[in-house]
């Protein structure tokens, strides 16, 4: 029989990359100039602004997360940045708030919080919107 | 408070028949001087209805109030008469400011919600939206027997399209505008007929 376990895609960007393997739990700050594969545990930040982080089926994140592209197979619970796109696939679980350029969210996938799209290079900020006046139905 | 029937007579599209949707035309012309509202989607993900909505949305808040009604434990069975769990199916709900929202999408949620948890669950939908926030709700009329499990979803602004049909029978009498009227403390209720069976509910805060 096939086996179609979901597994992760290959980071994208032909660079170099890292794995946190199944057995692995982590909790600290971790940052890296290169391509992150989550698929143990991990608690806190994350910073991989110029690369990509994908959370495996089996990943576990507790954390807040900025990279340029971020794809979650897995469980996330913290806020996401990512300044190209946010891709949360069809076995992702995902608690928090997201802000990118673009975010697709697969049916079946687990998504609670809010999302932001950062337009022209910035989130539009609660304040720029104007009040809303009552109208008669 | 008044509900108001309206006078157009839509179908709505059952799958890959978008139709376009008096409601929703409604709800965006409504909507239009505000570039960029904030928005809740307490519906099933649907990745249609989230590509619409995020190109016109500020925010867009989503917390899925319809899937997790199929959940066991929402209903606490220790007692000799179950006892739906509101306060479960609210966690639900994404972190949102009072009165920040200005549409709600909530689709056919008030039709498969215990009648019980019904005055709690708008109550606290109608804290987040602020003055003039629009409810967006589908409704079934008595006529329509199943069709609990169709999913909905948004094929651009105005197009709305049931997923399939939808096979599994309504577990509660049909809804009334008055009821929903009643059930708020403020706000208009506003519908849409259409010829599938759904009535297009708009609730004006």
């Amino acid at each position: 029989m096939a086996d179609v376990t979901p597994r992760p895609p290959a980071p994208s960007s032909g660079q170099a990359s890292s794995t946190l393997g199944r057995s692995m739990s982590i909790k600290g700050e971790l940052s890296a100039k290169e391509d992150l594969v989550i698929e143990g545990q991990f608690e806190g930040t994350i910073d991989v602004a110029e690369n990509t982080v994908t959370v495996g089926p089996q990943g576990q994140v507790k954390s807040e997360i900025r990279a340029r592209q971020v794809i979650v197979h897995g469980s996330v619970n913290g806020k996401i940045s990512a300044r190209e796109k946010i891709d949360i696939r069809r076995t992702g679980n995902v608690t928090g708030d997201l802000q990118a350029a673009g975010v697709a969210i697969e049916d079946g996938a687990y998504f609670k919080g809010s999302i932001e799209i950062l337009r022209e290079g910035r989130a539009e900020s609660a304040q720029a919107r104007p009040a809303v006046s009552q109208r008669a139905s | 408070m008044q509900a108001r029937p309206g006078r157009s007579d839509t179908g709505i599209g059952s799958q890959n028949a978008p139709a376009s949707s008096f409601g929703l035309r409604w709800l965006w012309e409504y909507a239009q001087d505000i570039p960029r509202p904030y928005v809740l989607d307490c519906g099933p993900i649907r990745s249609a209805t989230l590509n619409v909505l995020l190109g016109r949305s500020g925010r867009l808040y989503r917390g899925d109030l319809i899937s997790p009604l199929k959940r066991p434990e929402l209903w606490d069975r220790t007692r000799k008469t179950p006892v739906f769990r509101t306060e479960l199916l609210l966690a639900e709900l994404p972190s949102v400011a009072p009165s920040s929202l200005s549409i709600v999408f909530c689709w056919q949620l008030l039709d498969l919600l215990p009648r019980e948890a019904l005055a709690d669950v708008l109550l606290q939908i109608h804290k987040l939206m602020e003055t003039g926030a629009v409810l967006f709700c589908l409704l079934r009329e008595p006529r329509l027997e199943t069709g609990a499990d169709c999913l909905w979803q948004l094929d651009g602004l105005t197009g709305l399209t049931r997923t399939h049909d939808g096979m599994a029978a309504f577990p509660y009498p049909a809804l009334s505008n008055r009821e929903i009227d009643r059930l708020l403390p403020t706000g208009s209720v506003k519908t849409f007929l259409t010829r599938s069976g759904w009535r297009e509910v708009l609730v004006v805060k």
